[in-house]
């Protein structure tokens, strides 16, 4: 059980068990580690904003910087009519960027690596950007599907293929976050695994290699989390600005 | 040391490197590697939607293989037209900089 490389993905329950009708909603290792994450959070930017010294401290620098990082982001892809939408992707960003860090605990469950965390997020924002795009430009939003100087032949496989590439956005997005987190957990798995069957002799250099492989993984966390944020920009630049 | 003059002479200087700083370094490594996964996905993703309406549809229809088929190729071309695009998206802020 140890030795296998998925066995950190399950999905156990903690607790008792909870259901309405026939959905399970019982409180789960993901959810414990949602939870988590949110608290975390919440306990960061509670600290971090409480003194608002002229000389900063470090928690409040970091928290600072988040902030403008996010900011100075979202006004260089989506312009300055994304304004009203800061919080939330600055809340998406951040809860995906401790749900990554977190994951990153020995012992601890990854949020992100699984599919139907990170597509709930994407569907949503794929709705929320489809909603806002209708309200800013009423039916006028549908030229985003027909492209400007093409034949009247053509026209109607183009328009399905632009459907259809709007429609891949979301999966896209959530593929994108999923395989990278579960790729990477299962590798640095494997490789504990290996530093254990090789034994003294032969372990340093699977050990080496997960040693490796933490810091790449600390830096894929913190980019899926990045590029999920700019994507969802980009996707809200294209909602707010029709450029066709 | 710790006079507010002290502090703007010191903030300016520490501004000047950061912008240096942000221009040599930040829109180079990780927004390249990000790109990367950018690009593969999407073309995956395009391929993998355009089969699945195929498939619905194929149920709804009672035609089997064959919009499958159909919308397995229209996703690829919405692949490589997403892929296409990006990349020019990309070209664009490369040439800004």
């Amino acid at each position: 059980m140890a030795t296998n490389p998925m066995h950190q993905f399950h999905v156990h329950r903690i607790g008792p068990e909870i259901k309405i009708g026939n959905f399970d909603i019982s409180f789960t290792n993901a959810s414990f580690f949602m939870v988590t994450s949110v608290l975390t959070i919440l306990i960061f930017f509670y600290f971090g904003t409480k003194k608002r010294a002229i000389i900063p401290t470090k928690i409040q620098l970091i928290a600072e910087l988040t902030y403008t990082f996010i900011s100075k982001m979202i006004s260089d892809t989506a312009g300055s009519k994304a304004k009203p939408y800061f919080a939330f992707i600055f809340s998406l960003f951040i809860f995906v960027l401790f749900c990554n860090m977190l994951g990153m605990l020995p012992y601890s469950f990854t949020v992100t690596s699984h599919i139907i965390v990170t597509f709930v997020l994407a569907i949503f924002i794929f709705i929320g950007v489809t909603i806002i795009g209708f309200l800013k430009h009423g039916l006028g939003y549908l030229k985003l599907f027909v492209p400007s100087g093409v034949p009247i032949i053509l026209l109607p496989l183009i328009v399905i293929i632009e459907i259809i590439s709007y429609l891949s956005r979301p999966v896209s997005l959530s593929v994108r976050l999923f395989a990278n987190m579960m790729a990477g957990h299962t590798m640095l798995k494997v490789f504990g695994g290996f530093v254990v069957s090789l034994g003294l002799i032969g372990g340093w250099l699977p050990l080496s290699f997960s040693v490796a492989l933490t810091g790449l993984e600390i830096l894929v966390a913190f980019l899926q989390a990045y590029v999920f944020a700019i994507l969802t920009c980009i996707y809200l630049n294209d909602a707010l600005n029709l450029h066709h | 040391m710790e006079k507010p003059k002290d502090i703007a002479a010191r903030l300016k200087i520490a501004k000047e490197k950061a912008k240096k700083y942000n221009q040599n370094n930040e829109n180079q490594r990780s927004s390249s590697l990000g790109s990367a996964f950018k690009l593969s996905t999407e073309m995956v993703a395009s391929v993998f939607v355009g089969a699945t309406i195929g498939f619905i549809l194929d149920n709804w229809f009672d035609s089997k293989p064959w919009l499958t088929i159909l919308f397995f190729f229209i996703g690829v071309s919405a692949g490589i037209l997403n892929v296409i695009r990006s990349a020019k998206k990309m070209q664009k802020n490369i040439e800004k900089l």
